[in-house]
């Protein structure tokens, strides 16, 4: 390097959350990511200075992702929430909302921030320790007899991702496949590790949502059908062979130096002798299916289609990878002859729209499926897709933790009314102080709940299970019980003895009951336990990180 | 061509470390906060440490840069202190500043004032610097460490709320902030715990962590921190490359591999010359002209040795090179699975250890965070193995002074003599000594020049530098209590009382504790730092075409500082 640039000093901003532009930006961006919570979320449209897709979602991945600031302060809530959203897919907003509305909560109450700080880490352990027990109130244990459960935890996630433009009947049967990939995933045998199969996702445009489906094995797309030998499609296990090495004809690698030919010498002829030769001890072995990840000679190809052997070639590695598991794991080299061979149960041939896909079955059990998503068009399809993966992920984190939330706001009310009901004193802050500090947490955990709501309706609690409720902005008071129907959650009906308060007043401090187990009605939404349960935890965690940040600096270099 | 040269005044100095002093007291104390900053590459950083904090802000002015590289060699050698450094160095600096302007004795060697000036302070921080060289020492030993109390190796056994536990709480109190501190040294007890090895000294083990540290923790993001934990065993920080086969129950035989192993044929600048008559001739023909045989050959020679592997019942490869194709084909065939580009600390630390290993799971939200806590490991076993390092200075003086019946008492019952491997009668300072944290040491350091000064003003030289001294010490924990300067006071009546009464003030104080020697090792480069901040009198600007002074401070900014801790 010829020139040297000199650095130039940094720049320095002291105690950020008294500094009027990060405020700005801090609820700015608590409004738009409120605007975009739940399903009656508004979308937003994302489109950069170089023309590229526009994309309209409401997920907080793509959304936090496409926010970068130029403020790190910003920046450090933004990835934390994007870490959590990585590691969990689910509970993005969730975490973002109860972070900044902390954030806000602990100014206005004009605390000193250490005071905040300890008093949100207390609160947080009260939390997590009551989500945890046995005897919190707003937790649904799942049953792996029934699939109900699982395909309502889908449907909430499903249904929070408006931007997937799907109607009640189409999530529902979306929800209900995505379970039954999930389930198709689970080994049965539980001899030693269990280890998750894997769901492949095919993506077919212009065709009703309904038409999805799910199958067990593997669904590669075939474009020369007109090359598949009818022999091979009768029910009957087939004879595999998979190779990992390019069975092209090109050299394979010796080293660095160089190969000088004399005379007569033909590598590459040499090379398609070998392979034919391949090509002719795997026809006696009686292979049915070839495979290869690679490109495959055509003379090879034309050799033993004329023999009868499908052949699939350019499969790519991570269908490879499905189908070594599914027909067992032989993947070869192409100099040594193979020693041993897999199994499919039978090719079949499935037509989806213009796509002509060739379907192997599994010989035994594989938990390997593949789900065909319809859409109607393209933007809403690769959306669907997208949340297809977060549910898949969200009802496997299910198997850890078999337990789900109460969705629907009604946790976070819940959680806001346990933790009123626990006074309690804190060493290095007086009893004022951790009031004060602690009706700043209720209230950011109730102002999630009611941040669901986008019809500028009144949210209510009840006071006997603490669950969340919405009143359209046109009722009369006197007819509250009749247009309430049911909680957030719908697990909890309104009748005449019920009482209930507005969100952000004072009510008397109550322990909110569980719901009895005698109830008619089945719960509407639920929330995944272990990223709801992470997500509180990013959330105040991040606000203490970000409470404690007294000075910013910033290489500009 | 040169610039005019810079004449560097008192009041320069003071300006420089003024400034830098200003930045550093954010994150002081207990009511202190993180610094947040981020690179050049945009990548966001969280500290609460001195030395990360100011060589953030790559600094400009010579003089300052000079102050940080000092605070960075302290830290690198004791983990700890660094705002300490900065606070008491600037005390410092202003009272030599105070004392040196209202010397009556202007000199007429000196053709001004500013030079007479400068030349009274270089004298008074020789002077300072001699002092603490010849009596620090001694005077901790006699002044502070009766008062505190000496931690044995035992305490590690992660009992709850023992003192070396208080003592890294309070560390990480400072360095991670309240909320965590508790739970994070639990978590490094544990650690220690279980990598104490069985005949060595403690300090091996520690010396061992803080070594392998990069290899013994993984940080994982999007994980609440309460998630952080130890796990038995060592971690691969890589993925495999192979599909994963599950083992069939009873253990893993794991083989490493530094090379590739695919034998490569032809090298650079050697040539394979196919279908030549006469080379046909001498060999066998068939094989001699087709290429085949020579690849053949490569993938045979891969097949005997993966069927050596099977046979040896190997089901782990780690290699630290990237293999070839044709290796993790057969290694998928043989179900070995395979991990490439393995690093070497850990391939090393791996063929190395003997003893059952076990690593730390570093969760957080953020890169920013898990990377704070990393370092915050690092210093922290640093710190500690300062704590118990034994000081083996001047040991004919430290014996005439020591009063060695004075109550030095430990915290194990009945246990009065530390139980530690190495010889510790020669040292001044009884290894592993600490005192309460808040401002004690500086207190008891105060009383304890105070009482040197009344004892021998008459033939000592040095009573003006040890009244400076002991003034600029009060500055730290003025600076703790500034929130409230009637806690100081009060802080500072206590522990004068207990000295008065012979009472330790460790059970007085309900706060963490601090490591004597840490202090100790401050004091003394603050000195140094003092002195060789007035031996410097003229700065000359030069145009150079490198400056390599601003490439080392880069380095240090960014980069692991274990390397360079031995420079």
């Amino acid at each position: 390097m010829s020139r040297v640039v000199k650095k130039s000093p940094s720049v320095c901003t002291d105690l950020p959350l008294d500094n009027t532009d990060i405020c700005n930006k801090l609820s700015l961006l608590k409004q738009l990511l409120i605007s975009c919570f739940g399903p009656a979320g508004r979308l937003k449209q994302i489109h950069n200075n170089i023309g590229g897709r526009v994309i309209s979602t409401s997920t907080s991945s793509v959304l936090l992702s496409a926010l970068s600031s130029s403020q790190p302060f910003i920046n450090l809530i933004r990835t934390s929430v994007l870490n959590h959203v990585s590691r969990f897919n689910d509970c993005g907003l969730f975490t973002a909302i109860l972070c900044l509305t902390l954030l806000e909560q602990a100014k206005q109450s004009g605390l000193r921030r250490n005071v905040s700080i300890i008093v949100n880490k207390h609160l947080l352990g009260l939390c997590t320790s009551y989500l945890q027990g046995q005897n919190c109130g707003c937790k649904v244990k799942l049953d792996f007899c029934s699939s109900q459960y699982f395909i309502t935890l889908a449907f909430s996630v499903i249904s929070s991702k408006p931007a997937c433009v799907l109607t009640e009947p189409e999530a529902l049967h979306i929800s209900k496949l995505a379970v039954q990939a999930f389930l198709l995933t689970v080994p049965c045998n539980n001899t030693g590790v269990a280890r998750l199969g894997k769901t492949l996702t095919v993506c077919v445009e212009g065709h009703p949502v309904l038409d999805s489906a799910v199958f067990p094995g593997l669904l590669v797309d075939m474009p020369d059908i007109f090359f598949l030998n009818a022999e091979n499609l009768h029910g009957r296990s087939l004879c595999t062979v998979l190779f990992s090495a390019s069975l092209a004809g090109d050299l394979c690698e010796l080293g660095d130096g160089n190969i000088e030919l004399h005379g007569d010498a033909d590598t590459d002829s040499q090379i398609l002798d070998q392979l034919l030769e391949l090509g002719k001890q795997v026809v006696q072995d009686g292979v049915n299916l070839f495979v290869c990840q690679k490109v495959i000679h055509p003379v090879l190809q034309q050799y033993l289609r004329g023999q009868s052997v499908t052949v699939i070639e350019r499969l790519g590695i991570s269908l490879m990878e499905s189908l070594s598991q599914l027909a067992g794991r032989f993947l070869h080299l192409f100099l040594i002859p193979p020693k041993a061979y897999g199994k499919v149960k039978e090719l079949t041939i499935k037509q989806f729209g213009s796509k002509t896909m060739l379907h192997i079955h599994p010989s035994g059990e594989s938990a390997i499926c593949t789900m065909i998503l319809c859409h109607r068009n393209d933007t809403m399809l690769s959306e669907l897709k997208v949340v297809c993966q977060k549910t898949e992920h969200v009802l496997r984190l299910t198997l850890r933790e078999p337990c789900a939330l109460m969705g629907g706001g009604c946790t976070e009310t819940h959680l806001a009314a346990y933790i009123r009901n626990k006074s309690a004193s804190l060493l290095g802050c007086s009893q004022t102080e951790y009031l004060l500090g602690a009706e700043g947490f209720c209230r950011s955990l109730e102002s999630v709940a009611a941040a669901l709501d986008h019809k500028c309706g009144n949210s209510l609690t009840d006071l006997t299970h603490a669950h969340y409720w919405t009143l359209p902005a046109d009722v009369v008071e006197d007819h509250m019980e009749n247009s309430l129907g049911v909680c957030g959650c719908g697990l909890v009906e309104s009748c005449p003895s019920k009482k209930w308060t507005y969100l952000n007043t004072k009510y008397p401090e109550f322990s909110p009951a569980p719901v009895s187990k005698g109830t008619h009605l089945q719960v509407r939404v639920l929330d995944s336990f272990t990223s709801k349960l992470s997500g509180l935890q990013v959330a105040v965690e991040t606000a203490n990180l970000a409470l404690d940040v007294q000075y910013i600096i910033q290489d500009t270099n | 061509m040169m610039r005019p040269v810079e004449h560097l005044h008192l009041e320069h100095v003071l300006q420089t470390v003024g400034a830098l002093e200003a930045v550093v007291l954010r994150s002081f104390g207990p009511h202190g906060g993180q610094v947040l900053f981020t690179r050049d590459t945009g990548q966001a950083m969280l500290s609460r440490s001195g030395t990360r904090i100011l060589t953030a802000l790559r600094l400009e002015h010579p003089l300052a840069r000079m102050v940080v590289e000092c605070v960075w060699r302290h830290n690198a050698k004791t983990g700890d202190g660094s705002k300490t450094f900065i606070l008491l160095l600037a005390s410092l600096l202003r009272m030599i500043h105070t004392a040196a302007s209202k010397d009556p004795h202007v000199s007429l060697t000196h053709n001004s004032k500013e030079a007479a000036k400068a030349a009274t302070a270089r004298l008074l921080a020789d002077k300072l610097l001699a002092f603490a060289l010849d009596e620090l020492d001694d005077l901790i030993s006699v002044g502070v460490v009766p008062y505190g109390c000496v931690l044995s190796w035992k305490d590690f056994t992660a009992k709850t709320q023992s003192p070396v536990q208080k003592l890294l709480s309070s560390f990480f109190y400072t360095r991670l902030g309240q909320s965590n501190c508790d739970f994070i040294s639990n978590l490094l007890c544990e650690m220690l715990t279980h990598w104490k090895f069985q005949h060595d000294p403690p300090s091996g083990s520690l010396q061992f962590i803080n070594d392998n540290f990069p290899a013994l923790h993984t940080p994982v993001l999007g994980f609440p921190i309460s998630c952080s934990r130890l796990i038995e065993g060592q971690v691969i920080h890589r993925d495999f490359a192979t599909p994963l086969t599950e083992p069939d129950g009873g253990s893993v035989k794991v083989v490493v591999f530094t090379g590739h192993l695919q034998p490569k044929l032809l090298n650079a600048g050697e040539v394979l010359e196919l279908g030549c008559e006469a080379l046909g001739e001498q060999e066998n023909r068939g094989n001699g002209t087709s290429i085949l045989h020579y690849s053949t050959f490569a993938e045979i020679s891969l097949e005997y040795v993966f069927s050596n592997l099977q046979s040896l019942g190997v089901s782990v490869l780690l290699s630290a090179v990237k293999q070839s194709a044709a290796v993790l084909s057969l290694a998928t065939q043989a179900e070995i699975c395979v991990v490439e580009c393995v690093s070497e600390d850990e391939l090393s630390l791996f063929t190395h250890v003997m003893v059952k290993p076990c690593s730390l799971v570093i969760c957080g939200s953020g890169e920013g965070q898990t990377e704070q806590y990393a370092a915050a490991f690092q210093e922290a076993i640093r710190m500690v193995l300062t704590t118990w390092e034994p000081l083996n200075t001047r040991p004919t003086t430290a014996s005439k002074m020591v009063i060695h019946s004075h109550k030095s008492t430990s915290l194990h019952t009945g246990d009065t003599k530390p139980t530690y491997g190495f010889p510790c009668q020669n040292s001044v300072l009884e290894p592993g000594c600490v005192v309460p944290a808040g401002g004690t040491f500086e207190f008891l350091l105060n009383h304890a020049l105070l009482q040197h000064i009344s004892v021998c003003d008459n033939h000592e030289s040095f009573p003006a530098a040890s009244q400076l001294l002991a003034n600029a010490l009060l500055s730290v924990p003025r600076q703790i209590y500034s929130h409230s300067p009637r806690y100081f006071l009060q802080a500072q009546a206590m522990v004068l009382g207990s000295v008065q009464n012979h009472v330790h003030p460790f059970v007085m104080l309900d706060s963490g504790l601090e490591s004597v020697s840490c202090k100790y090792h401050l004091v003394l480069a603050v000195l140094q730092c003092v002195t060789r901040l007035f031996q410097i009198d003229t700065m000359l600007h030069t145009h150079t075409r490198l400056n390599t002074q601003s490439r080392r401070l880069a380095n240090i900014s960014w980069e692991d500082t274990e390397d360079e801790a031995e420079n």
